[in-house]
């Protein structure tokens, strides 16, 4: 993806994101990982990213 | 926290408001060219329009320069402008270069930016200076072209009317034009000019007068600006703090000005009231515990607090009949990716050719359209950049928030996500779509490289040949505000030379400005009487040009044409074809 991609890419997810709702949020995001994990067809590549996505412990997200 | 002002460590002369001489309330001199504005944009159009010989008056409501917390940066692009206006020294004397900068997230640096910047350039990406120095330096060169531009202080407009003007006999006549009513003091008076430019900001007494509209959007997240005067010797860079444990939650900006000025911005929270923010006993502690965190621990006072909130607006065309707009008249774009100031000044440096061309009667009036669907463009463009940069500093939904902090908590270890942070700083335009690269088109697909139609110039070291001895200089050094042809490794044909002779001296008897450049990659080629060597060939390299090439540049430094064989005729028709659009 170039620059210009991964800022299209980013932009329409935070306004998809904002039509969602903020209640649907975790939902929606969930099914787009799924969305993401199963389309990467590569069972290493998605237990790597589960473990890189997690929070470190102190800075969970509150919203 | 008790902490006393100061004032910026500058004094802006103060300016009378003098009427001229009036019969019935009007001045009998009709102007060519009114601008409304004295600002950065009023002030670069009536040196561009000095520069092609037309005269102009500048009307400004205040008396003196600006003062106050304004625009800060100004791009490469922008000093190129000023280069060609001959006025770029003061700002390379006066501003801060940079080069890019840092963001961090939490205690954690994340990403790291560097704007363009190799061995080829003249000019640094970007400087920092103050608004009231920008327009000081602009302003002491308006009055060395005293003969041209005259400047109408502590004038107010307070009305315009266009329509035809009439002759003594109540007849229309051809000339066009628009009527001022003005108040200088407590005198009310008119003043008639062909031609009015308005260039008085984002609150725009023209364009209200029009009954014109800015549209777009409204940013609500609201940002405090502070100067401080503060004695650092830190480098100038860019610094963006993401929820820093100073001010957690919040979004901090710092930038280095000169004379120890430092801008300190930061978002405020949306339960925050922006009347009480502004507050010194809410902002102090804010800007110190900001200090504390880049264990600046020097003495230091405010000197200025203004609540921002950004725009992304702009009218739908920059010509209405006989006025056209520039600069926060005609846009606002967002303070984050600095296109404000820079885009007015690329705005007036676009009109200020093709209104000298207008009114020297070189070029049909049409030609202005193309200043209305060129600038438009570019704002379009600018508002795009400018409103991706506003959604990651001022998050316009829970969502916006929410995959940010996902990407700054992600950056410090996965690359790439990094790019979004970027602040996406301004740049020149292309104007890849306009009515002059149609009207002047180079046959299609000839070149595989190199500034097409409608793009800028990038910059090349080059040697001027003078008397045998070569002077090192830059690509941007050979441009004036005039039609630029750029001729390749010309080969030394007598009839060839002739056509260009008598190419430059047509032109010169039209009062169209115009010279011509030979190019030689080396000093022993068969060009002819080559005038500037390429000797490392990067320019040739760069441009894809070969012996015979010639690239034509407009006097706003944009590419108008360019022909793998090119010649004096192309040439002609090519700004034939621009002027008659």
């Amino acid at each position: 993806m170039t620059d210009s991609d991964l800022d299209l890419v980013y932009t329409t997810l935070c306004k998809t994101l904002t039509n969602e709702g903020e209640p649907q949020a975790p939902l929606y995001l969930a099914r787009l990982a799924m969305l993401c994990l199963t389309e990467l067809d590569d069972p290493q590549r998605a237990l790597s990213l589960i473990e890189a996505a997690r929070l470190p412990a102190a800075t969970a997200v509150t919203a | 926290m008790n902490r006393p002002f100061k004032p910026y460590p500058f004094s802006p002369r103060r300016h009378e408001g003098v009427v001229p001489p009036l019969v019935d309330g009007c001045d009998p001199l009709r102007r060519p060219v009114a601008i409304v504005g004295g600002g950065p944009v009023g002030m670069t159009l009536a040196l561009a329009l000095a520069r092609q010989g037309v005269r102009s008056v500048l009307i400004e409501a205040d008396d003196s320069v600006c003062t106050g917390s304004r625009a800060i940066c100004i791009s490469r692009r922008s000093l190129e402008i000023f280069k060609r206006l001959g006025v770029v020294q003061g700002f390379l004397q006066k501003g801060l270069p940079w080069a890019g900068g840092r963001s961090f997230y939490r205690d954690a640096e994340v990403f790291r930016f560097a704007m363009h910047h190799d061995d080829e350039q003249s000019l640094p990406p970007m400087i920092n200076i103050a608004q009231y120095q920008i327009e000081q330096l602009l302003l002491d060169e308006v009055e060395r072209h005293a003969d041209l531009i005259e400047v109408r202080w502590q004038t107010r407009v307070t009305g315009l009317e266009q329509g035809p003007a009439q002759d003594s006999r109540g007849e229309p006549v051809r000339a066009a034009g628009a009527t001022l009513a003005l108040r200088t003091g407590n005198t009310a008076w008119r003043m008639h000019a062909d031609w009015v430019v308005a260039c008085d900001g984002g609150r725009s007494t023209i364009r209200e007068a029009l009954g014109l509209k800015l549209t777009g959007t409204t940013y609500e997240g609201r940002y405090v600006i502070v100067d401080i005067d503060l004695n650092s010797t830190r480098a100038t860079e860019r610094l963006a703090y993401f929820d820093p444990p100073s001010n957690p939650g919040s979004t901090v900006l710092v930038h280095k000005q000169p004379d120890n000025v430092w801008r300190i911005d930061y978002q405020l929270r949306d339960d925050e009231d922006p009347e009480a923010a502004v507050k010194p006993e809410n902002v102090l502690p804010r800007v110190q515990s900001v200090l504390d965190s880049m264990g600046e621990t020097g003495e230091w006072s405010p000197i200025w607090i203004t609540v921002y909130k950004a725009n992304a607006l702009t009218l739908e065309r920059y010509r209405h009949g006989r006025v056209l707009f520039a600069g926060d008249a005609a846009h606002l774009v967002p303070i984050f990716g600095v296109r404000g100031a820079n885009s007015g000044i690329d705005d007036a440096d676009n009109l200020g050719w093709k209104l000298a061309c207008v009114v020297n009667g070189v070029a049909s009036p049409h030609l202005l359209d193309s200043y209305s669907d060129e600038r438009v463009f570019a704002a379009r463009e600018n508002l795009s950049y400018g409103m991706k940069s506003t959604e990651f500093m001022a998050p316009p939904s829970f969502a916006f928030t929410l995959m940010r902090e996902a990407v700054l908590g992600l950056a410090g270890r996965h690359a790439a996500v990094r790019a979004l942070i970027n602040p996406r700083q301004t740049h020149a335009i292309a104007y890849t779509r306009s009515p002059l690269n149609e009207a002047a088109a180079d046959p299609a697909g000839s070149f595989s490289r190199g500034p097409a139609p409608g793009a800028v110039l990038p910059e090349c070291r080059l040697k001027r040949m003078d008397n045998g001895s070569s002077v090192d200089i830059h690509l941007t050094d050979l441009l004036e505000p005039c039609f630029t042809a750029l001729r390749f490794g010309a080969h030394a044909d007598p009839a060839q030379e002739h056509a260009w002779q008598e190419l430059q001296a047509t032109l010169t008897r039209q009062g169209i400005p115009f010279k011509a450049i030979t190019l030689a990659a080396d000093k022993t080629s068969q060009a002819a009487r080559p005038t500037v060597l390429d000797h490392a060939g990067r320019l040739h390299d760069m441009f894809d040009a070969t012996p015979g090439t010639v690239y034509l540049i407009r006097p706003d430094g944009h590419v108008l044409a360019r022909w793998r064989d090119g010649s004096a005729a192309d040439t002609q028709r090519a700004i034939s074809a621009a002027l008659t659009i």
